[in-house]
């Protein structure tokens, strides 16, 4: 890889942004419908779930035991509301994870928000860093490439927290434990635009896995087609990273699930 | 062009070495979904009725949505044929799962012969050919010979026939586009049509499949096709841009790389399946 020439650098600003987010308007508006129908299915699910529980307190087991979905803490506080002053969390309220209970599809969706909302917030920050010329030269297509990811993660995000319940929203929260663990120390040494990528290929890959993982962890087939529609778009982001960096993009015929994230992960501000 | 031979040995190494762990990654489930499936079957748990019906109710919605009404799939003229073969008699006594994954097997099975079809054309598989162009096509048409091994072990193990033949509707469009496949760019359109309509109908499989390990291992398979086609979305605007020579591992300068790049791979936020494949496209007759 080789950063020598420096014609068609590109340094952006404000209004470029703008005019490169209202171009892909355009093209997310063909991909509406259809991610609109999958968000409608699963709120569907989770209101007949919350309704049921409303009128039957003892059948709200058999809902969630019926959809396939174990109780869990998350499960329990969508049914019978939540302390919307705490920060919501994957984890019980004894603050230890729902051991050997299958995730509930609140908790799937939650992180599902909260990974979308960290990628949001790397990509700022790199687009932010880029800007200010800490990156050194960005290439075009890098350039691009953070506008047009970062605006799909935020459409995701915009999915996920309409498809939650009310109680359960995740809204701006990001995944604090990959926060802490990856994308922070990560950020503290990133130099240049090839430790970027090399962190957001880290990110996609661990979303991809992650919404892949969800679909063997969701038993209401209703409640797939809304991961099911993004996991693919978070392999080809993956897919271009991977060309960029000089990697085969499409290394591995049958996509695996080692680093998908735990609904453990802690979900809290950034 | 400066091509690293080596470099590009080392990678398609490398590559193949990642591939054999996943297919390992990937024999659990397949052995998995093939016992419990058989298990079901044997304690009586297939809802055939239910897999009929569902079936229909696929078929109805793709026809009401018009499955031949974008792109090159308006061309085609197959349209009454296949709604004849799904609505053939012929076919009723097979559950829904077999014929899903018998049309899964016929997508790979015609991807697989595209590819070895597309290695035979000089510019393409020839020695004057982008070394990784050709590195793709090799690695990409092993991979389909691997899904369609895998979707067509799942197809036994159920109970029903290995689809040894290509979907024949996707067929058509492959034999209309051959006579125009006189440089590189026509071939990468006709595989992004390939790769594209694979994608779509694994992500409709994924609601549509009862067997929760089918899903598993169509989960594992839609993802790979869309990096199939975004990197192929991405060579194209490369060849569209007269910039063929950026198509080398590791790119030689990412400053010249064309700001669409960045953008191509992934046109939607959400991947839509208006052209999935209708279920029952690529029965075993």
């Amino acid at each position: 890889m080789r950063f020598g020439r420096r014609k068609d650098v590109m340094h952006i600003s404000e209004a470029q942004l703008t005019a490169m987010t209202a171009n892909l308007d355009g093209m997310h508006q063909q991909a509406l419908p259809e991610m609109h129908a999958a968000v409608s299915k699963w709120s569907e699910k989770l209101r007949d779930g919350v309704r049921q529980a409303g009128t039957h307190q003892s059948s709200r087991r058999g809902f969630l035991v019926g959809s396939g979905v174990a109780l869990g803490g998350v499960a329990l506080a969508a049914c019978g509301g939540t302390d919307s002053a705490k920060p919501p969390t994957t984890t019980t309220s004894a603050g230890k994870p729902p051991a050997k209970s299958a995730p509930t599809a609140v908790q799937v969706g939650m992180l599902a928000a909260a990974l979308e909302n960290t990628a949001v917030l790397t990509y700022a920050t790199a687009l932010k860093a880029a800007q200010s010329g800490k990156l050194g030269p960005v290439p075009p297509a890098i350039s691009t490439f953070i506008t047009t990811v970062m605006q799909q993660h935020q459409d995701h995000a915009d999915a996920w927290n309409a498809a939650l319940p009310s109680a359960n929203k995740v809204g701006k929260q990001v995944d604090t434990t990959v926060m802490d663990l990856v994308v922070t120390p990560a950020i503290a040494n990133v130099k240049d635009i090839v430790g970027v990528a090399t962190l957001a290929l880290q990110l996609e890959n661990a979303a991809a896995a992650t919404y892949q993982k969800s679909l063997q962890q969701l038993q209401d087939v209703q409640q797939l087609q809304l991961p099911a529609s993004i996991q693919p778009v978070e392999m080809q982001h993956a897919a271009i990273l991977s060309f960029v960096l000089g990697q085969y993009p499409v290394p591995d015929a049958f996509s695996i699930t080692d680093a998908a994230r735990p609904t453990t992960d802690h979900i809290g501000n950034a | 062009m400066s091509i690293d031979d080596r470099a590009l040995e080392q990678l398609t190494e490398e590559s193949q070495d990642l591939h054999a762990d996943a297919q390992r990654a990937s024999a659990g489930p397949l052995a998995e979904l093939t016992e419990r499936g058989l298990e079901r079957r044997a304690a009586g748990e297939d809802d055939v009725e239910a897999n009929r019906a569902f079936a229909a109710e696929r078929s109805r919605v793709a026809r009401s949505r018009g499955f031949f009404s974008k792109g090159a799939l308006a061309g085609v003229g197959f349209g009454a044929a296949l709604l004849a073969l799904m609505e053939s008699p012929a076919y009723a006594d097979q559950t829904a799962d077999v014929q899903i994954l018998q049309t899964a097997a016929s997508i790979e099975n015609l991807a697989v012969a595209t590819y070895t079809l597309a290695l035979t054309l000089p510019f393409i598989g020839g020695d004057s050919a982008n070394v990784t162009i050709k590195n793709f096509a090799i690695t990409t048409a092993r991979q389909h010979e691997q899904h369609g091994i895998a979707f067509n072990a799942l197809v036994t193990k159920l109970g029903g026939k290995a689809q040894t033949a290509p979907d024949p509707v996707l067929q058509g469009l492959v034999n209309q586009a051959k006579p125009g496949l006189t440089s590189p760019l026509p071939v990468v359109n006709l595989a992004i049509l390939l790769e594209q309509a694979a994608e779509e109908t694994y992500v409709a499989n994924i609601t549509a499949l009862a067997d929760e390990n089918a899903r598993v291992v169509t989960a594992s398979i839609m993802g790979v096709e869309a990096q199939h086609a975004a990197t192929l979305l991405a060579v194209r605007e490369l060849l569209v841009g007269l910039q063929a020579d950026l198509i080398v591992l590791p790119p030689p300068d990412l400053m010249a790389l064309p700001p669409a790049l960045g953008s191509v791979g992934f046109p939607e936020a959400f991947v839509t399946t208006q052209d999935a494949r209708p279920s029952t496209e690529g029965v075993v007759k």
